[in-house]
């Protein structure tokens, strides 16, 4: 059809904000763990079928990508925990005026890289 | 349904730029977005120097000097001047807000001029807001007293008027609703944050008394649950209220009652 309306740019356009930025890392971080916990479990469903499965992965892990990936979902799985901290304050009604909801939106991303760093050397020590 | 990139006619071209000719040493850029349904060409955006010694404090000032003094053809709704009709909402620097409230000192480097983000465009800087104004007809968004006789004033304590501030003084300009992506994604069904802030006013108002109806009417997947609390719209809304949390009463109302 010639002439017809377009629609107005508006993603292309619109300026990120930390709350916007914080829920759709929300999204993001929640399918990647679902995805990562699969995983995992399918890892340790191979243990039961003997060592070598277990050397592939040790071995896979202990690689520098494997260290990445690790720590990569540390991350993510620190800061869905404390989002979803965030997501029950503001279910309960709290958190919503501008200036609180930055305070608590950067101390999510924060305290994702902090628990991020005291998980992975907590689990460093235990191994 | 979420479509991140623009339908083929809708997506921007670079359109024409025009010198100053005032001769000013104080310029600024300022890109209007620009669509002219006569000529069937896609959106363009036009470059406009501004002499900003002669200009006063605001967006829509500067909209109101390039229409008289540079290019006529440009198009844009405003009214009141004021910050009180709504009509002069549009996205500046990213933002939405209202031209007339939004000071042009606050924008750093060139002044980007969008229409409300995600409507069907009329014409340049003018959107279509027949749906969102369908949605607020479809809250019923007035006084239903039945038993209360019609000649007679209802009587209303402070403390339940009180409920009612920062949701009356919504002007409905639109800038929420179309500032926020679930809105974007789902516009035909989700009811948008200018509109629920609206139905939670008519909700605790003490002398509605369709409450229960009213709130099952809302309580639903598409029309209320679909407010994820990304917090645009708070950010955005030029009277300074705040209808993401006026949206959380309304789910916590409802998981707190029987309907």
């Amino acid at each position: 059809m010639e002439n017809k309306e377009p629609l107005s740019p508006h993603i292309q356009i619109y300026r990120w904000h930390i709350s916007s930025l914080v829920s759709i890392s929300h999204r993001i971080t929640g399918i990647i763990n679902i995805i990562a916990i699969t995983l995992i479990c399918l890892w340790v469903s191979l243990l039961f079928l003997g060592e070598n499965n277990y050397e592939i992965i040790n071995l896979f892990l202990s690689s520098q990508i494997g260290k990445f990936i690790i720590l990569a979902l540390t991350w993510s799985f620190s800061f869905q925990t404390l989002s979803e901290i965030r997501h029950l304050i503001m279910d309960l009604g709290y958190g919503f005026e501008l200036k609180i909801t930055k305070i608590i939106s950067l101390s999510v991303i924060f305290g994702s890289v902090i628990l991020t760093i005291i998980l992975y050397l907590v689990g460093k020590n235990f191994i | 349904m979420v479509q991140i990139n623009l339908p083929k006619n809708s997506q921007v071209r670079k359109g024409r730029y025009f010198k100053d000719k005032t001769g000013s040493k104080n310029l600024r850029k300022v890109n209007i977005y620009r669509w002219d349904p006569s000529s069937g060409e896609n959106p363009r955006i036009d470059t406009y120097e501004v002499d900003m010694d002669n200009c006063p404090s605001k967006v829509l000032d500067i909209l109101n000097k390039i229409k008289n003094e540079i290019d006529s053809t440009i198009a844009y709704r405003r009214s009141c001047a004021h910050g009180v009709c709504g009509s002069c909402a549009m996205n500046m620097d990213g933002k939405n807000g209202l031209a007339c409230t939004t000071s042009h000192k606050e924008i750093d480097g060139d002044i980007d001029i969008y229409p409300l983000p995600h409507l069907k465009v009329k014409k340049d800087l003018i959107g279509d807001l027949d749906g969102l104004y369908k949605q607020y007809k479809s809250i019923e968004p007035w006084l239903k007293s039945n038993s209360k006789s019609e000649t007679k004033e209802i009587i209303q304590s402070k403390e339940n008027r009180e409920k009612l501030d920062g949701a009356y003084e919504c002007i409905m300009c639109a800038c929420c609703s179309t500032s926020c992506p679930s809105y974007w994604w789902n516009g035909d069904k989700y009811l948008g944050p200018a509109v629920l802030l609206q139905a939670y006013r008519w909700i605790v108002d003490s002398r509605d008394e369709e409450r229960q109806a009213r709130l099952k009417k809302v309580a639903d997947e598409l029309k209320l649950y679909r407010c994820h609390t990304i917090l645009n719209c708070t950010s955005a809304c030029p009277k300074g209220l705040n209808p993401a949390k006026a949206i959380a009463e309304i789910k916590k109302m409802l998981a707190t009652t029987n309907i």
